[in-house]
């Protein structure tokens, strides 16, 4: 590469910092009349670039001809706007308009070199290798993929005749996708493998060659090959490191996060262990260990279940839910306007709402817990909540069914907004509707949950005539520098300022998103920047808690 | 006399007529500015041009727009320092969360003015020496 040649008609002088800029370049300078002749000895002579300064339309057509023809690009320095014509006509590769900083003819050149000569070729050749990069190693936590990795172990794997295949299952990952977006998951995925390496040069199996890989998805797959010398880490071993590794993946993502991310997954580990076979390909041995600790983890990842199930029961039959209340401020004054409740389960297993209304589904109790989150949350609009402060409420689509949900349910209905998710598709409107309007007579009012997350159009929006359109978080999240965020929820701004609806905007964590959004003029924001959820105080009720 | 330098803008559109009327005024305005007249093309460049922003035309022959903001968002070194604007007719709010999927960071509207695709760039170029700070 120290051998490639400008060849120009402009004085070396004038190139010189310019072709400092280029590293190792060397200029070659030829009377513009010699440049097309020049240019016809073609690359062998290290001829990578011509500079053409000429305004000779003769001179500067045969040279750009000659050079293309030799795989050569030119770049053509323009006096004046017909010589800048004349060489777009001419396809050169680049042009600038003199005089040019050195900087600009030093960026010229390396664009034209670029799209250069063996053009379509090499231009292919990068795309894809920009792709098999990112087949190899995921972009984002730079952690091998599969195939990569059966390459790398494949030697080692042989020479010490065993391997500890750890399947690590992090469940619920892809809720985190759904309720943030793909932008939070893709952080806290980076975290995690960070988290994950961090952790592992800490334990006993730092000693042995480790590699990790990443599925691509949202597990994670580990091989431990032990050091010559060491025997595999035993069970017990693992067992003990892995309940450690829980801790220390989640308290970091706790730091990085927040603690309602925190709690929403789980991880639950596989184990296998491979023994070497000469007569057995060496990759399906390995692939065959990956599905055997993949199921030692769905197992795991059962019983847990099981157990949370029985955990849910028991609150059920205790009543042991309590609430958290999230303020909902109004953007302009920072005053509470209302409460989000946040239905939590008293036992440490069922603390996320996600996660216990995950378990209601699979026990087939979802009625049962929204019928006592339900009757908790308003216990509060009494005893915690002040006069004038609305609850806003939760309600999944398929609650409308339940019998013993219905509009003589609550006592402060005017206090009460009812919450419902854009994600849970409502398959016949007319009939919600219907429904809808009985509570609404009462006196109800009604939000949009996860607003503009794409799952449904302004239209259908429109159908449930809302008195609050929540936007979805994932619109949120780094709003402040995101100009096709901004646009979005000035468009709901205004569908919401026509149907005479407000906005809310939630999972507001830094100043700079709720900046943002008050600037969007959207009406009440509710997030981390300025409360978190607690559990109010009964009796005595709340102090207006302004942020500064 | 060297005025201060701006950082390089790659413009990518397969109508050559439209590529070199932008190029042509973000040049006046002191920008760098390369035209790249396909998808491939335009990734080709991509790692020699080290764009700060990518005005990125979504209707074109072969790979597309989303396409190739998807690869360049997804580049190892540059993916998160770029800033991509698409140059399409978002109307719908689905082509936008589209948008939003593929990682871009901005959209300019077709048929769109100089002026206001000059100010996109300065925005999105603003909100990228904020980020790096």
């Amino acid at each position: 590469m120290s051998e490639s040649i400008l060849l120009t008609d402009i004085s070396p002088d004038t190139l010189s910092e310019a072709v400092q800029l280029l590293d190792g370049w060397d200029v070659k300078q030829v009377p513009a009349e010699q440049l097309p002749r020049a240019v016809g000895g073609g690359t062998e002579n290290g001829v990578r670039a011509v500079l053409i300064e000429s305004e000779d339309p003769t001179i500067l057509r045969s040279t750009i001809e000659r050079a293309h023809a030799a795989n050569i690009p030119v770049v053509v320095a323009c006096a004046d706007d017909v010589a800048r014509r004349r060489a777009v006509e001419l396809k050169a590769e680049e042009w600038y308009r003199c005089p040019p900083t050195p900087e600009e003819v030093a960026q010229r050149i390396r664009a034209a070199v670029g799209r250069g000569a063996p053009h379509l070729a090499t231009a292919v050749d990068r795309v894809e290798r920009v792709e098999y990069e990112q087949l190899l190693h995921d972009s984002l936590t730079g952690l091998p993929t599969l195939p990569v990795m059966i390459e790398q172990s494949r030697a080692l794997f042989k020479e010490r005749g065993e391997l500890v295949v750890l399947y690590l299952n992090f469940v619920r990952y892809s809720k985190i996708e759904e309720i943030y977006g793909w932008e939070k998951l893709d952080a806290v995925l980076e975290t995690t493998a960070a988290a994950v390496r961090e952790f592992l040069e800490d334990t006993a199996l730092s000693t042995s060659r480790l590699m990790v890989s990443f599925t691509n998805d949202d597990d994670f797959i580990f091989f431990h090959v032990p050091a010559a010398g060491v025997a595999a880490a035993s069970e017990n071993e693992i067992t003990e490191i892995v309940t450690r590794l829980q801790r220390h993946v989640g308290g970091r993502i706790e730091a990085q996060h927040g603690e309602e991310i925190a709690a929403l997954f789980d991880i639950y580990v596989g184990r296998a262990h491979v023994y070497y076979n000469p007569k057995i390909r060496l990759e399906r041995l390995i692939y065959r260990g990956i599905r055997e600790a993949a199921n030692a983890s769905r197992s795991i990842e059962t019983r847990e279940r099981a157990r949370r199930v029985a955990d849910l029961r028991t609150s059920l039959r205790d009543r042991s839910v309590y609430v958290d209340y999230h303020p909902i401020v109004v953007t302009e004054t920072r005053e509470i306007f209302g409460y989000e409740a946040l239905a939590r389960g008293v036992m440490r297993s069922l603390r996320s709402p996600e996660v216990m209304f995950d378990v209601a589904a699979e026990a087939d109790l979802v009625w049962e817990l929204s019928r006592l989150c339900r009757s908790r949350a308003i216990e509060g609009i009494e005893t915690r909540l002040r006069p004038n402060e609305l609850l806003f409420l939760n309600v999944d689509p398929h609650d409308f069914n339940d019998p013993a949900f219905n509009e003589h349910e609550v006592k402060y209905p005017t206090r009460v907004v009812i919450e419902i998710t854009e994600r849970t598709a409502i398959k016949d409107y007319p009939k919600f509707r219907e429904r809808l309007k009985s509570f609404r007579e009462k006196g109800f009012r009604f939000a949009v949950d996860d607003a503009g997350s794409g799952y449904a159009g302004l239209g259908s929006i429109a159908n449930l005539e809302p008195d609050f359109i929540k936007l979805d978080i994932s619109l949120i999240n780094a709003i402040d520098t995101n100009f096709l965020k901004q646009n979005l929820v000035e468009t709901m701004v205004r569908f919401a300022n026509d149907h005479g609806a407000k906005v809310i905007a939630e999972g507001v964590e830094h100043a700079e998103e709720f900046n943002t959004v008050r600037d969007l003029g959207v009406h009440l924001v509710q997030g981390f920047f300025l409360h978190r959820p607690s559990t109010l105080p009964v009796a005595s009720p709340a102090k207006s808690l302004v942020g500064n | 006399m060297t005025p201060a330098k701006k950082p390089p803008i790659l413009v990518v559109d397969d109508n050559p007529d439209n590529a070199e009327i932008i190029r042509q005024y973000l040049e006046i305005r002191g920008y760098p500015t390369t035209v790249a007249h396909s998808g491939d093309e335009a990734l080709a460049l991509f790692e020699t041009i080290q764009p700060a922003v990518v005005l990125l035309d979504v209707m074109m022959p072969g790979r597309d727009g989303w396409e190739v903001c998807r690869v360049m968002k997804q580049h190892p070194t540059l993916g998160r320092s770029v800033r991509v604007v698409m140059v399409t007719a978002l109307d719908e709010l689905r082509d936008k969360h589209e948008a939003l999927q593929t990682g871009a960071d901005d959209y300019v509207e077709k048929p769109f003015d100089l002026p206001s695709l000059a100010a996109t760039v300065e925005r999105n170029l603003k909100m990228r020496r904020a980020k790096a700070s």
